[in-house]
Parts: structure tokens; sequence; C-alpha cells
């Protein structure tokens, strides 16, 4: 891999690259490179901003300063020059990977100098933020006005009224009509009022090496070892795992060729969502949209016949998979890994796609697809105990997970007389013309609006059209598909998200089975539901599912 | 011949200068009015929290400030009062107030939480739930795997001291660049643990692209990781701990080296004894007081072991390398299970006050005995 790197040749992303990098030192002396005068010819918005940088290139701050100040003509609509003069705001957020909060802060200068209002902002790694935020709330002491948040938290701020309503004007200024289905009320709603304005969707999808699966030598290999099926791109999870099992200790233009990528280590309750991206084609039926919970008293369905099955999967695939996969957290498989060329399968958000051309780390331009999470040729029924055979074939249920990050305004921005502008701050960002650019680069984000989903939009930046057309059919056939699994809106739900992973963690490592850890985790559900009240929980349970 | 002046003792100032008795009578009073004003105040808030009044503040925030001006005016009623005696009292009024708020209050109120169930995401909020946490510890497998673990790190705090014994003796004698080795000994200790951590254990050590894995390639090793075992965690875990640790316990030795008188030494030379004889019979029984002193205040400080675990292995491969302060962490602040990890809390702050003071006193025996 190091070597791979060190190595770079010219390939389709370093030209592109090296071109767009031309185009922009050539602006910034005044001689317009050809496709930033071609941007700035045009008349729209959302074609100027994806322009910069131009695919092949990460955007620096300077560019997405250009980005902020282009996006702002919204912004002047509803908000007079200096009208928050004097008034300061404070955004929490995230500081993942060199986004979120990161890419943020220069979005937003062009917004401070116009409006005036100055921003301070908390940073927090991603394991780390929900925690804080709920100490927060429990110690009567919020002190962020903005608050970049998941969806899965709303029955802990929404549920204890302490997020301020979303205005009218702020609902016509971001277009929330223009929100993919996934992000349509409930999600963002409580008691049928609007609270969060979307800057983010999420499902984890599949992200697998197209060279790998196309390369005819492994095929010949594949079929001489008695693969069930053709070579190609695995449609079930019982396919990944054979394929998983076929690549260990074959290589491809002399690197070592590895299968599916699992994440196993704790991670502050997100790396609860690998496990069930591996578990949702087991453990959602389609006849059922309760697959974590029985709806009628909360007991748990972690340690059922098919959760168990999808953590055996897990131990059985880790033996073939890169060393020390066993203490991998989410951040090492998509960009120390995947990204770096190690690994043909990844379950995990939009960001590998929207990084593949547009972030430095990564060595696998041209190399990778997308599809929707794997399925399985049977799944586990609930009601009737059994493991069933669908006669539509194989079950695909893909996970929705987190369904996407939002920001949130509190209601303390009120009383302190800073409400508009918290308003104003979060619909800049989440800005309709914006949401298309922070899908394309790396931003923490992935595609939220139906507007996104424009192909032509795309190849403006100089992606590849099929690479593009594979992405974003990854991402919308995930957001909609009939069988999704959607996760609860349920207070405390990072509670069990971290309670079973801690539990996985010991199973993957070989400390205890499969069965024992989903046992642990199970007892463990019953006993966060019993400390934050049964009956709420059930009730606010059945209204998550609808 | 000009006289001598005789020379004037001035009296020591008296501390018990008494006060006029309308300074003491202000005094008094305002010390007696201030703390009852703070009183119903937090009564007040008190009643408006558990619900029972409509009265009082949003938050304890004034009460906080309340709290604070009343201790400003108990030091100025202190002075005003009893005069000197006040003042006095008054040296050591914001150590004690300080000590009381930060110190004995919350140990007091987290006494009380360890007997409560308090998920902070239940609405009903705090329940009072007796000795529940602390059955749950007892059975709670997690936990004794963490103080198994803690069994395993204190116990490489005596390796840690070998090495450290070591480096000391050796910059203990009169060799070239003594003062330079002296100072790069000390090196990693001024680093923080959570830097040497993340650039040795993360960056180096990384199984994918640390810099001595191409080493170890090259000399016919595969599939390289040093935190897949769990034994191979914990040791690589504990020399990092060492790494950083080491020169804390070797400045503490090197100072009770340098502290021996030289003619005890001298003598025993004088007297035929060869240096391992003088180690084992004169410099090991006269550094066992500072020996104990390094020893118990690594243990202590190893004890608390979460930095270099968290930011390594995160307590993996599964729990193998994982540590008290590490659960209590998970517990209280990412599962938010308040009341469980305060009990968690106090249960080992028991343990290691009992495990301390019975090593203590054993050590203080076996030193009285054998110097």
């Amino acid at each position: 891999m190091r070597s791979r790197i060190l190595r770079q040749s010219a390939n389709r992303r370093s030209v592109i690259k090296a071109a767009t990098g031309a185009a922009a030192g050539l602006y910034a002396w005044g001689i317009p490179g050809k496709s930033y005068q071609r941007a700035l010819a045009q008349e729209s918005v959302i074609q100027q901003i994806l322009a910069i940088p131009g695919a092949g290139a990460q955007p620096t701050e300077s560019d997405m300063q250009r980005v902020g100040e282009l996006v702002l003509e919204p912004t002047k609509a509803n908000v007079q020059p200096g009208e928050f003069q004097g008034q300061q705001l404070t955004f929490l957020g995230l500081n993942n990977g060199g986004v979120h909060n990161l890419v943020f802060r220069p979005l937003s200068e062009a917004w401070q100098e116009y409006t005036g209002a100055q921003i301070e902002w908390i940073d927090l790694p991603q394991n780390e933020v929900f925690a804080r935020v709920q100490q927060s709330i429990v110690s009567d002491t919020i002190d962020f006005d903005v608050l970049e948040g998941g969806a899965p938290w709303e029955g802990d701020i929404l549920g204890q009224g302490l997020a301020s309503a979303m205005p009218d004007w702020v609902a016509t200024q971001v277009d929330v009509a223009d929100y993919v289905k996934l992000l349509q009320p409930p999600v963002g709603t409580w008691d049928g009022t609007t609270y969060r304005l979307s800057i983010d969707a999420d499902a984890h999808n599949f992200n697998y090496r197209s060279d790998v699966f196309a390369n005819q030598d492994l095929a010949a290999e594949w079929s001489a070892a008695g693969g069930a099926q053709e070579w190609g791109v695995p449609q079930t999870w019982q396919q990944v795992q054979a394929v998983t099992q076929f690549l260990s200790g074959k290589q491809l233009d002399g690197e070592d060729l590895y299968g599916i990528l699992d994440e196993c280590a704790p991670w502050g309750g997100f790396g609860w969502y690998f496990f069930a991206s591996r578990a949702s084609a087991y453990a959602k039926h389609p006849d059922n949209s309760a697959w974590l919970f029985n709806p009628a008293d909360m007991t748990p369905y972690v340690n059922n016949p098919a959760f168990v099955r999808a953590a055996q999967d897990v131990i059985d695939a880790l033996p073939f998979e890169p060393s020390d996969q066993v203490n991998a957290d989410g951040n090492r498989t998509w960009q120390e890994q995947f990204l770096a060329g190690i690994g043909s399968m990844l379950h995990w958000w939009g960001d590998v796609g929207s990084n593949v051309y547009t972030n430095d780390v990564s060595v696998v331009q041209d190399k990778v697809m997308f599809s929707i999470l794997p399925g399985s040729d049977d799944v586990y029924n609930n009601e009737s105990g059994e493991w069933d055979t669908l006669p539509t074939g194989p079950n695909f249920a893909p996970n929705e997970a987190y369904i996407g990050w939002g920001l949130y305004v509190m209601n303390r921005s009120e009383a302190s007389g800073v409400n508009k502008a918290a308003w104003s701050l979060a619909a800049h960002l989440g800005g309709k013309d914006l949401g298309t650019w922070t899908a394309v680069y790396p931003s923490g984000f992935q595609p939220y609006r139906t507007s996104s989903f424009n192909e032509d939009l795309w190849a403006t930046t100089g992606l590849p059209a099929e690479f593009v057309a594979s992405y974003l059919a990854s991402q919308a056939d995930s957001y909609n598909h009939p069988n999704g699994a959607i996760e609860p809106r349920i207070p405390g739900i990072f509670q069990y998200y971290v309670a079973a992973e801690i539990e996985l963690a010991r199973a993957y490592a070989g400390e205890i089975t499969a069965q024992e850890a989903l046992d642990a985790a199970a007892a463990a559900w019953e006993q966060i539901t019993d400390d934050i009240g049964r009956d709420s929980q059930i009730g606010l349970y059945q209204a998550a599912l609808g | 011949m000009q006289d001598t002046p005789a020379l004037e003792i001035s009296e020591p100032r008296v501390a018990s200068a008494a006060s006029p008795e309308w300074r003491a009578i202000f005094g008094r009073t305002l010390i007696r009015v201030t703390s009852l004003a703070v009183l119903a105040l937090i009564v007040m808030q008190f009643l408006k929290t558990a619900g029972v009044t409509e009265m009082g503040f949003a938050n304890w925030r004034p009460v906080a400030v309340a709290l604070l001006a009343w201790s400003a005016s108990l030091c100025l009623g202190m002075v005003l009062s009893r005069g000197q005696h006040g003042e006095r009292a008054v040296f050591l009024l914001p150590a004690v107030l300080l000590t009381v708020a930060f110190v004995i209050f919350p140990t007091i109120y987290a006494l009380f939480i360890a007997f409560n169930s308090w998920n902070l995401s239940a609405a009903a909020g705090r329940q009072f739930n007796g000795l529940d946490n602390y059955r749950q510890l007892l059975n709670d497998g997690g936990y004794w795997n963490a103080m198994k673990n803690m069994g395993y790190y204190v116990t490489a705090v005596l390796a840690q001291y070998v090495i450290a014994y070591l480096l000391a003796i050796l910059l203990n004698q009169n060799i070239r660049g003594r003062k330079f080795f002296r100072v790069v000994f000390l090196l990693p200790f001024m680093l923080s643990p959570v830097a040497v951590s993340f650039m040795i254990g993360k960056s180096i050590l990384n199984s994918q692209y640390g810099p001595i894995i191409p080493v170890l390639e090259a000399l016919g090793f595969t599939n390289i990781s040093f935190y897949e075992d769990p034994w191979l965690a914990r040791l690589n875990i504990m020399m990092l701990d060492a790494w950083y640790s080491i020169p804390f316990m070797m400045v503490l030795l090197l100072a009770g080296l340098q502290a021996i008188p030289f003619e005890v030494l001298e003598s025993a030379k004088i007297d035929g004894a060869s240096s391992l004889q003088t180690f084992l019979h004169m410099i090991f029984p006269l550094m066992l007081p500072v020996s104990l002193t390094a020893i118990i205040l690594r243990v202590i400080f190893e004890l608390k072991l979460i930095d270099v675990v968290r930011v390594v292995t995160g307590g993996g491969p599964g729990s193998a390398t994982d540590t008290i302060s590490l659960f209590i962490y998970r517990e209280g602040i990412q599962k938010t299970n308040v009341g469980y990890a305060t009990a968690l809390s106090q249960f080992y702050l028991l343990i290691i006050i009992i495990a301390i003071t019975v090593v203590l006193w054993v050590a203080n025996k076996w030193v009285e005995k054998v110097t």
C-alpha cells in the first residue's frame, strides 16, 4: 500500500488534479482557466460552486470560502447587511477527519461578514459528541445555539422540548420539499412541528472494487475453485463470505487482496451500524417493520438467530481480513484501508463515494463502484421464528444507518436574542445549492436532496459518468427501498448501540461466542429500557415505526 | 564616646488582640445574616428543584454566586469579629472552602448518587435504588475483567522499578555526559502520554502503515499486528506506559542515591565489601523508603490508567486491555449511566484505599525490620 502511494503514476485523478490546480492558479493570477471561465460565465450558482475545485482535487480553505460566498444570495433575501452585528452564536459540531466543522468554518465566513454575527465553534470527535450533548441537557447547561446532531437523537432533544421550531421563512429558503423521502416527516419533527434542518442523509451502501470483480484471472481461479456463481460483485452476504475466503492470500498488481472489511472496535455507538448492515438482510423481514425490538413490549430482537448469524459471519470472516482487523474502527476501514487500496468490499456511508476522486489519501480512482447492501438468500421471521425464503429472491434491507446529520437551533438562542441569526446560519449551511456541493466533495455529508441526484450536475465536476450513476443509484435505491431498515428515534438509542458494540467486540476477539455476546447485549438493552421507562419507550418505538 | 542607644526590642504583635466591640458585633452579624440568607437560597432552590414550590431560580448558578459572596462575607466577618485570630483564619479559609466545594461535597454527593439509578435519558430522572448498583457491580463481568487487567498493569510497575533503579544507578556513576543523559532520560516524562501513545502506539506500531512494519517484513515476519493478540496488546500497553513512567521513578531513585552519605559507602569499601555486597547490604536497605515511595506513587498513578489505552486500543481487542477508568468512562459518559458509574468509582476508591493502606502497613513493617 505504501509503495502504491509513493509511486502514484499519472492516472485520471492526477491529470484532473493537475489541470484544475493549474486552472485555479491561473485564475488566482487573474487569468481564468477554461473550466473556471466557463463556470463563471454561467448563471447557475450550483454549476459555479461545483467547479470549485473540480474532481481530482480536495477543496482548500480558500475554495470553501469562495463557495460560501457564492451561495450567500438566499441569505440576503431574508437578512439585511449587518443585521446580526454584535451577536455571537455558538455552534457545536464534529471535527472528524478534517470535515464537518472544519468545512463549516470557511463556508460560514462570508455569512459572518455579511450579517455581522460571530460564531464560536465547539469541535468534538464523533464518538464523544452525543455524550457531551446529553450531559448539557441533563445538567441544564446547554451552551450552544446551533447543534449538528443526528436524527436518532431526536428522542432526547426534541422529546424534551429543547429545540426551536423552524420558522416558515427558513423552510422556504432551504426548500424542505426538496429533501429525499427518507428525510421527510416524521424525521425532524416532533408532535407535528418541524425542528430539523437537514444537511445530510445517511444509509450504508456497498462499496466494491470494480477492478477486482472484473478481473479475468480471478474469475478463472474462482471457477476452478468451484465458485457457486459466476465471478462478479456479490449480491448476498453469503456470497460476500465466500468471496472473502477466496480472495485471502491472492494478489492483484502485486498487492495483497482482501474481501470484506469489517469494523470490529467499539466506536461510541457508531460501531453498531456496521454490524446492523451485516444483519439487516437477515433480520429485517419485508412483512415486519420492526427488526430491533418487539414493538409490543420492547423485548430486544438483538439475540435472535438473525443477529447471531450476522455476528458469526464477522467472526468467520475475520481470519481472512487484514491483520489487526479486530481493532479496526470505522475511520480505519474507509480511510486507512479502502481508500488506500486495501480490501475489496466495504459497507459504509456514502462518504466513500464522495472521497474516491476528491480525497488526497485515495488511490482507488477508476476502481470503485457501488450498490445497495447485499441481501440474503433467506430472512428470519420474528413472528414464526423460522427462516423464510422469499419467492421474489434474496431479501434486501438497506440499513438507513443514522438517517443523517441535521442542524438543530436550540431554545437557548431565543432567550439570548440570537434565534434569527442561528436559523439564518443553519439555512446558509443547509442551503439548496450547497447541499449538492457538500455531497460531491469531502464534507462528512452525502446527498440529501432530490435536486442533488442530477447526474448532469455531477458531470460538470469532471467525475466519470459511470461512477456518478453507480454512486447516486446506490444512494437513491438505499433511501427509497421499500424494505429499508429504519432505526428508531427513541431516547437513549445510542446507549443501546454502545452496549451492543462492546459485547460484539468481545465476540470478535474470541472472548465469548456470538450468542453469548448478543444475549449479554439483549440483557443490557432490557436494563436500558427499564432505566429509561419501558412504557414511554414502547410508545415512542411504535410511533417511530409508523 | 557617644552613648550607644539601648536596643529597642519591639513587642511581638499579639495575635489575640481584640477588635473593638462594635466591629466584633458587626462581623458576627454579617456572618449570621449572610449564612442565613445563603441557607435560605439553598433551601428555596432545593424545594424548587424537587418540585415542591414554584419560587426559585432557573438553575443553580445564582446560588453558586451567592455561595461565593457568602465566602467573602465570612472572611470579612471573621476579621471584624475576631481580629488577628480572624486574620489567621482568613489565610486558611479559601483553601478550606475550596476543599469543601471541590473535594468533600462532590465526594459526599457521589456517595449519594451511587445509591441511585440515574440514566440521563430517563424521563423520570434520578431514582433511589438502594444497593442495586452494588449488586449489579458484583455480577458485572466487564468490571472484574478490567480489575484483572489492572492487576497485570500494577504488577508491571515492579518491572518499571527494576529498570528505573538500574538507570538511576547508571546515572549516579561518574560517567562522561552524565548531565546530558539525565536530561535525555527525563524527556519521555516531559511528553504528554496521549502524544506518546499516538506517535508510538498508533503511528509507529500501526499494522498497516507503521514505519516499523517494512523493517519487520524485511526480517521475514508476515501478518504483523501489535494489538491483535490479547497478551501482545497488553504487553505493548505496558511498554508504552513504562516508556514515559520509568523516568519518574528514575528521578526519585536517583535523588535517593545521591542522598546516601559518601562516608557510608566509603566505609563499606574500606571493609572490603564488593559492589554487589555494598548494594545488597547498604544501598538497597538505605533506599527502601525512597523505593517504596516511588512504587506506591507509581501504583497510584497506574490504578488511574486510561490515556494510553484509550488512544491505542480503546480497551481492545475485545476487552483485553480494558482498565477500570476506561470502563467507568464508558458507563458514565458513553452509556450515560451516571448512578452505576458512580457506584463503580466509589467501589474502586474503596478497594484502592484498603489496598494501599495494607501495602503501606506491610511495607513499613518490612522496612523497620530490614533497617
